[in-house]
């Protein structure tokens, strides 16, 4: 089971990862189309931060998730495969109940499709996730467990 | 005579949840699953979604078609328990038929509550809550209707909503003084009223229907409490619901205010389980047992009942009274009490562009939280109310949009971000404690 868990100590609030965030789920993959010509993705990490301290945080794929257990449609599922925590854009109906039970608020509405959330999905086309592979400071790890 | 390890009697969210608990942990004992509607699991809170075409057909599953085979579950859809018996340990269907059991599980939900209003047995009405309501309710707006509903819950403000969506003419008809008193509270009640009727839903609260007529079929005329008349072609009922307790009832289980269970989901009676919406479990915010109505809650429910029907010792953690809703494009989130009585509570609320948002606190622990509008982040609050968190420090940063784990101790933060997902407990580190 992958993790990937943010070390505050490196984390300089640059949000570097917020931004190979979104251009990872976007259409062409490129950082200037992303960012100026398509439909801007919702970011799917959260740099939090507060004086000198900062650290990044996105969906935990809890093993008992929250979000799986409520979800009304049955969107949420989780990967019998990756383990990975991942909503199925064909099915949300945009109820919003896994943004009331996520203790890490780590779901966000993507409000251009209305109907649909955005989470981390571990970037499946990738070997190591965009946030972590595009920290300075690996400020992000990525662990097996 | 047939026999199952496992009897389940229902087919929703409890009843599904229990059996994928059961599966993870007995992959052979037998399955025996009873639904009373002739449907494949679907999700009740989609009907209204399905009536405004929003989901089709497909969208209303809750799980894929090759389910109850993958889960070796025996289903026998269209077969309703009409008794069970404890000492024998047997169910029986309508049709007479008798299987034995090892355990079960009672699933039985709920039952839409239908005041005693004169004339009300002339009209054909819908209570909207279930598929094949919102059938009758799809093929009965074919072409546009005037629809009166009582009732300004849940139920009755999605069915406006959908039947809005339909082209209907819609009046709701309210008892208490606004929308959603039970959910929501009164500023937020007022947001949702403006949304509705912006869509040009009528709202009437304050008063309640004391005659209807029957013009045929689902056409009527109803004579308010104030003296109005309104002509409907077509008439909702929602003013409440009420658990299903008769089987359980009749089998001598206690009953007061819902299926009773310990904190293994388990009735005095031996080897029978509940879950769900007929069933009062520990509200954690409340800290007694409570019937929290809900569909998030009916699936924990049902997934810890499965766990320990399976053998493992697992205590239901206990939920709380929790809604997220979305009217006209707004939604609104709350969790715990939203209307606190006016001793004893501490309310902080603020209103800006963004939305609305408010938290309640008891001394120092959360116990409440709405946010309408701007609900990003929300389910931070939902936790802290869950874990009864004492938030002395951060009451303040609540409500700001950054509120996060950057205001929670660092040790407190280390264990619910690097350990608590995993299911570990953080080395040296307390209960999680947020203050």
């Amino acid at each position: 089971m992958k993790r990937i868990i943010p070390r505050e100590e490196y984390c300089i609030g640059c949000r570097l990862c917020e931004i190979h965030c979104i251009v990872q789920h976007s259409c062409s993959k490129d950082i200037i189309k992303a960012f100026k010509k398509e439909r801007r993705q919702v970011k799917r990490i959260e740099v939090e931060e507060e004086g000198h301290v900062s650290f990044a945080l996105q969906c935990r794929h809890c093993d008992e998730a929250p979000c799986v257990t409520a979800c009304l449609s049955g969107a949420m599922r989780r990967d019998a495969e990756t383990g990975a925590v991942t909503s199925d854009p064909e099915r949300c109906v945009g109820c919003w109940t896994c943004i009331l039970v996520c203790p890490f608020g780590a779901v966000r509405r993507d409000e251009a499709e209305r109907k649909v959330v955005g989470k981390c999905d571990f970037c499946p086309d990738l070997e190591v996730p965009a946030c972590v592979a595009n920290c300075p400071n690996e400020a992000l790890v990525l662990v097996e467990e | 005579m047939q026999r199952y390890d496992y009897a389940i009697v229902g087919n929703s969210a409890a009843a599904v949840n229990a059996v994928e608990s059961i599966r993870e942990r007995d992959g052979d004992g037998s399955i025996g699953l009873f639904g009373e509607e002739k449907h494949r699991c679907y999700s009740r809170p989609l009907i209204s979604y399905l009536v405004a075409g929003e989901i089709g057909t497909k969208g209303m599953y809750y799980r894929p078609s090759n389910w109850y085979r993958k889960m070796s579950v025996e289903f026998r859809p269209g077969e309703r328990v009409t008794s069970i018996s404890a000492a024998r340990k047997t169910v029986t269907t309508g049709s007479g038929e008798k299987a034995k059991w090892g355990k079960m599980l009672l699933a039985t939900g709920f039952t839409p509550f239908t005041p005693p209003i004169d004339g009300l047995e002339e009209v054909e009405y819908i209570t909207f809550v279930s598929w094949d309501d919102a059938r009758r309710m799809l093929s009965l707006t074919a072409k546009p209707v005037r629809a009166l509903v009582v009732g300004a819950g849940l139920i009755g403000m999605k069915a406006a909503e959908a039947l809005r969506a339909r082209g209907a003419a819609v009046t709701v008809v309210e008892k208490l003084d606004r929308v959603l008193p039970l959910a929501l509270d009164a500023r937020a009640s007022g947001l949702v009223a403006e949304r509705c009727q912006a869509a040009q839903i009528d709202i009437l609260t304050g008063t309640g229907v004391s005659r209807l007529s029957g013009r045929g079929g689902h056409k009527g005329a109803a004579v308010l409490e104030d003296g109005a008349e309104l002509d409907f072609d077509l008439l909702v009922m929602a003013v409440g619901v009420r658990p299903r307790t008769e089987l359980a009832e009749a089998a001598d289980l206690p009953c007061e205010g819902g299926i009773r269970v310990d904190e293994h989901q388990r009735t005095p009676g031996r080897d029978i389980y509940a879950a769900g919406d007929a069933v009062s479990a520990m509200d954690v915010v409340l800290g007694k047992p409570s019937i929290n109505a809900l569909w998030p809650v009916a699936a924990l429910q049902g997934k810890y009942a499965g766990m320990n029907m399976a053998g493992e010792e697992a205590p239901y953690p206990g939920c709380n009274s929790m809604n997220a809703v979305e009217f006209f494009g707004l939604p609104v989130l709350s969790a715990g009490i939203v209307n606190p009585p006016e001793d004893g509570y501490q309310v902080i609320m603020r209103q800006d562009e963004g939305g609305y948002r408010k938290v309640v606190l008891r001394g120092d622990v959360l116990v409440g939280m709405l946010v309408a509008g701007r609900i990003e982040r929300a389910g931070i609050l939902t936790s802290l109310i869950q874990e009864r968190a004492n938030v002395r420090r951060v009451k303040n940063s609540l409500l700001d949009e950054g509120f996060g784990h950057i205001h929670l101790p660092r040790a407190v933060r280390k264990a619910r971000i690097e350990y608590a997902a995993a299911g570990l407990e953080a080395p040296g580190a307390g209960k999680g404690r947020g203050g």
